[in-house]
């Protein structure tokens, strides 16, 4: 949730330096974790092709898809809202995940298994890249540093 | 007496009642300008009105209207879909198609024989002939019939239709360019390599207004904040991130804020948002001004705008804006106001919009300063002063 850090006064309202700010914010509070999580990732969806160019964005929304890559398939707690028939039908509902739950754990390991694999491939691409466009940028600097001044 | 200067305008559709877009009402305004100042202006467009699907729904012929007279031509039948949807969805991966291709995908698109036709056998009547928008196959074909005294209104944003080589072509072909802002032409310039002595910057203007905040939350029993959008709703345009950012906002800040919509288009809401949208569909313009004057911010999800008219008028409104800042002309816009915030990921469009909410001092001074500007920038005197200077300019164009 957001918080107010900012100190502005209305008159001379300057938007670069309010949104200079907004980025600080953002930044400092993306480190502690207040902007994590799968949610946010699936928020992101329609705005990927928005920021190809934006290398800071990348960078966020790996860290989110790695919060969100695993599908918790841990064993939760039974309920029924309906209190007359509850203790049955939580009964029933848990002899049915007794028998589901095998082909479950099953099909959601493997699903895991492919999506941690895909980001893993992902992240390997992006750092590989990143690496290249170091090792060139480094070259290129040497190459100009090489020039006669003009 | 000498004769008044005569001029067409083509675009694929003519502004009038439900039929709206940013792009068609630019001309239409300028239009009416040139017939306020005694040009005469012949407006050649489609007999149709709806975008998506093409139909024929107004006769064809003459009508005068605001004193131009609108040219109906019917759209081609006989569209091969298919064809053209195959390749558009290329296109829009940014996979690359060929030439013929391209070509395919323009023969599909909307075009009007009638309309060529005509152009072919009267165009040379006309002193110069403005054109827009320039994603339309009735422009590419219509712009090839009288180049030397083809203007180009091309509405360009940097999309990957704007990277076709018969896009490309139509702009070098072309006599000259008006743009609607720095950074479209500047987009131009680089996408195209113009010879930018051919442009002009004309943009539009936009007329002042009362609004009334108080009497639109009355009617619509508003007591609750509200952030808007106006315009068509549809992926290109951002709708759907703005719903996922919306509702994403109201479930982490806990903050009861809803949602104005109004024009036109289908949208699919998270469940969650859905009651706290209040969509209008088409409304007046005194209904959508005091909707605007009313928001906490107007709300432009898009990163392909050329103009922008609605931030515009919702900061005549004195409502500040929160744009996309991917896009180059709406946060070149804020910049130059002072008038608007803009966001490249869902953190910063929280705390954009948390801000705008907890400091009203803050985005009243923001309103105050958007107004200042379209009223210093897009009055009607100077855009009509830059528009009859690109229209009476001599183009030193390959035609000439």
């Amino acid at each position: 949730m957001s918080t107010g850090p900012f100190e502005i006064g209305a008159d001379g309202v300057d938007v670069e330096r309010i949104n200079a700010d907004i980025r600080d914010t953002v930044a400092a509070k993306m480190k502690s974790g207040a902007y994590a999580g799968a949610q946010l990732a699936r928020a992101e969806r329609f705005n990927l092709m928005n920021l190809k160019k934006d290398e800071n964005f990348f960078e966020f929304y790996m860290e989110s898809l790695r919060e969100a890559v695993y599908v918790d398939i841990n064993d939760f707690e039974i309920r029924e809202r309906r209190a007359g028939l509850a203790p049955l039908l939580v009964r029933f509902k848990k002899t049915l995940w007794s028998l589901l739950k095998f082909y479950t754990y099953r099909l959601w390991s493997q699903q895991n298994q492919v999506n941690g694999l895909l980001l893993s491939a992902t992240e390997e691409v992006d750092r590989k890249y990143r690496d290249k466009i170091k090792t060139l940028e480094e070259r290129i600097a040497k190459l100009e540093s090489r020039l006669p001044p003009a | 007496m000498a004769s008044p200067h005569r001029i067409a305008f083509v675009s694929p559709r003519f502004s009038e009642g439900p039929t709206i877009g940013g792009a068609e009402t630019l001309l239409r305004k300028l239009a009416e300008r040139l017939v306020a100042a005694g040009w005469q202006v012949d407006f050649l467009t489609t007999c149709a009105r709806n975008h998506f699907t093409w139909e024929n729904e107004i006769d064809p012929g003459e009508k005068v209207i605001a004193g131009i007279t609108v040219r109906y031509f019917p759209v081609d039948s006989g569209r091969d879909l298919g064809a053209f949807i195959d390749v558009q969805n290329r296109i829009s991966r940014s996979v690359e198609v060929s030439r013929d291709e391209e070509l395919t995908w323009h023969r599909n698109n909307v075009n009007s024989t009638a309309l060529y036709d005509y152009l072919r056998a009267e165009g040379h009547r006309y002193e110069k002939i403005v054109m827009g928008p320039y994603l339309f196959a009735l422009i590419y074909f219509a712009s090839q019939i009288h180049p030397e005294r083809t203007l180009l209104l091309p509405c360009l944003h940097n999309e990957c239709f704007a990277y076709l080589k018969t896009i490309r072509e139509m702009f070098l072909n072309v006599s000259g360019w008006l743009f609607n802002t720095e950074p479209e032409r500047d987009l131009a310039a680089q996408l195209y390599g113009l010879d930018l002595s051919r442009s002009e910057v004309v943009g539009m203007g936009i007329d002042g207004f009362q609004a009334d905040p108080d009497h639109f939350r009355r009617s619509h029993g508003l007591t609750a904040p509200y952030i808007i959008y106006s315009g068509r709703r549809e992926p290109m345009k951002g709708t759907p991130l703005l719903l996922d950012y919306l509702d994403m906002f109201r479930e982490r800040t806990g903050r009861d804020i809803k949602l104005v919509l109004t024009g036109s288009g289908p949208y699919d809401p998270p469940t969650r948002l859905a009651p706290h949208i209040i969509d209008l569909g088409f409304v007046t313009e005194q209904e959508k001004h005091d909707a605007m004057a009313g928001a906490v911010a107007f709300c432009h999800p898009s990163v392909n705008e050329s103009f922008s008219i609605v931030i515009l008028e919702s900061w005549l409104a004195e409502t500040p804006v929160l744009v996309h800042a991917a896009g180059d002309v709406m946060p070149s816009h804020c910049r130059k106001s002072n008038g608007g915030l803009w966001f490249r990921n869902y953190p910063e469009f929280e705390e954009g919009l948390s801000l705008l909410l907890e400091y009203p001092a803050v985005r009243k001074a923001m309103g105050k300063s958007g107004q200042r500007y379209v009223q210093t920038e897009y009055a009607w005197v100077s855009v009509e002063s830059r528009l009859l200077k690109a229209l009476l300019k001599v183009y030193p164009g390959r035609h000439q």
